[in-house]
């Protein structure tokens, strides 16, 4: 039996009327990697924005170590937060600092270590995601994949226990999309965090998934292993795993009375 | 995390335990870059009692090992476990930091 890293308890969340996530519930098992998967406008960006405390659900949980972040004060929660590396999309980063100092900034920000281990720490970090020999270079002068390697190197920064990736490969071309997740599986072997990734990438699904959540239009549709969901047989799953359009949700008429405002 | 010093044989032992984070490691950081100014040569590292080290605690003895070889000194290691041997391994560092299995393999190599 995995251990439980964080567990998401009936969660609720709505953009103002509009309910987003519906009474979703799975487990994320510690030192595996957790892709979360669907495709666009299935709330999955939301539920990782739940996951890491930027937005706060409707109702329900989100057990971290098992301690409910949801129901926790600002400050409490920055704890958290320290134990979290997140490469959002587009990757974030400071575009008037070099990328060492975008690596550095959380460093700097958070600790009390000298100017001269903090140096030798970012250009580890830099190595680590191949960027050795680009300290000085600016985010603007970056290539898209470069761009979102160094992204994860900020994200390393503190050495965190949980790494959350946002759509890690999207925009980026077949060969850098695959050094991408190749990186993404060294870092789970070698330091054994725990990391959740958000895609629609089927390609990232294949490579760096131990465990998969489906989600569609706010529900999970499926937990478990790649194998598990390879072998399922509902239409949704298969339809997705095979690249099919979905069905049209409505018909003609129905398309005529909502142009027509009726 | 403790640093116990002690005395073997010839060598100055640094005995490390518990565990090397963004905490802890300023501390050690004093203490190794000490050794290095008074040029204390061979230091042996022990790390029988270290349960974690981070990236801030492999600095350190990036840092430590940079002072030691500006006066043609030895940092050598000594004991470390399986987990933080793969660290050592994976950064390339096992090739760099001088690895024994004990402190007399350590003096003899």
């Amino acid at each position: 039996m995995m251990e439980t890293a964080i567990e998401i308890r009936d969660l609720v969340t709505h953009y103002g009327d509009r309910e987003i996530l519906r009474d979703v519930s799975f487990s994320i098992p510690r030192g595996r990697t957790t892709v979360i998967l669907g495709g666009s406008g299935c709330g999955k960006s939301t539920l990782l924005k739940h996951l890491i405390g930027l937005l706060r659900p409707t109702k329900g949980a989100i057990l971290i170590n098992g301690m409910d972040i949801t129901v926790m004060k600002e400050e409490e929660l920055n704890g958290v937060r320290k134990r979290m590396g997140v490469l959002f999309q587009g990757a974030a980063l400071l575009n008037s600092m070099t990328l060492a100092d975008n690596v550095a900034l959380p460093i700097r920000e958070h600790t009390r270590l000298e100017e001269s281990t903090i140096q030798i720490m970012v250009r580890m970090k830099l190595d680590l995601v191949g960027l050795s020999g680009f300290e000085d270079f600016y985010p603007s002068q970056l290539s898209g994949g470069m761009k979102k390697r160094a992204g994860i190197a900020r994200a390393m920064a503190l050495d965190p226990e949980f790494l959350f990736l946002d759509e890690p490969s999207a925009g980026l071309d077949p060969v850098t999309a695959a050094g991408l997740d190749e990186l993404i599986l060294k870092l789970r072997n070698v330091f054994k965090m725990t990391i959740v990734a958000v895609t629609h990438e089927l390609s990232s699904l294949y490579t760096i998934a131990d465990h998969v959540v489906m989600l569609d239009r706010g529900q999970v549709i499926f937990k478990g292993s790649l194998e598990g969901l390879r072998a399922s047989d509902d239409p949704r799953i298969r339809g997705f795993l095979n690249r099919r359009p979905e069905a049209e949700s409505y018909s003609p008429e129905d398309y005529f009375r909502f142009i027509a405002g009726d | 995390m403790t640093i116990e010093m002690d005395k073997y044989r010839d060598a100055t032992v640094m005995r490390l335990s518990g565990e090397i984070d963004m905490y802890s490691s300023p501390g050690l950081r004093k203490e190794l870059l000490s050794l290095v100014a008074e040029r204390v040569s061979p230091l042996i590292v022990d790390f029988r009692g270290v349960s974690y080290i981070d990236s801030s605690g492999i600095a350190t003895f990036v840092e430590g090992l940079k002072g030691m070889r500006s006066f043609g000194g030895r940092l050598k290691f000594v004991a470390v476990p399986e987990g933080i041997m793969e660290i050592f391994t994976f950064s390339k560092l096992d090739r760099v930091f001088e690895i024994y299995g004990s402190a007399d393999e350590a003096l003899s190599g």
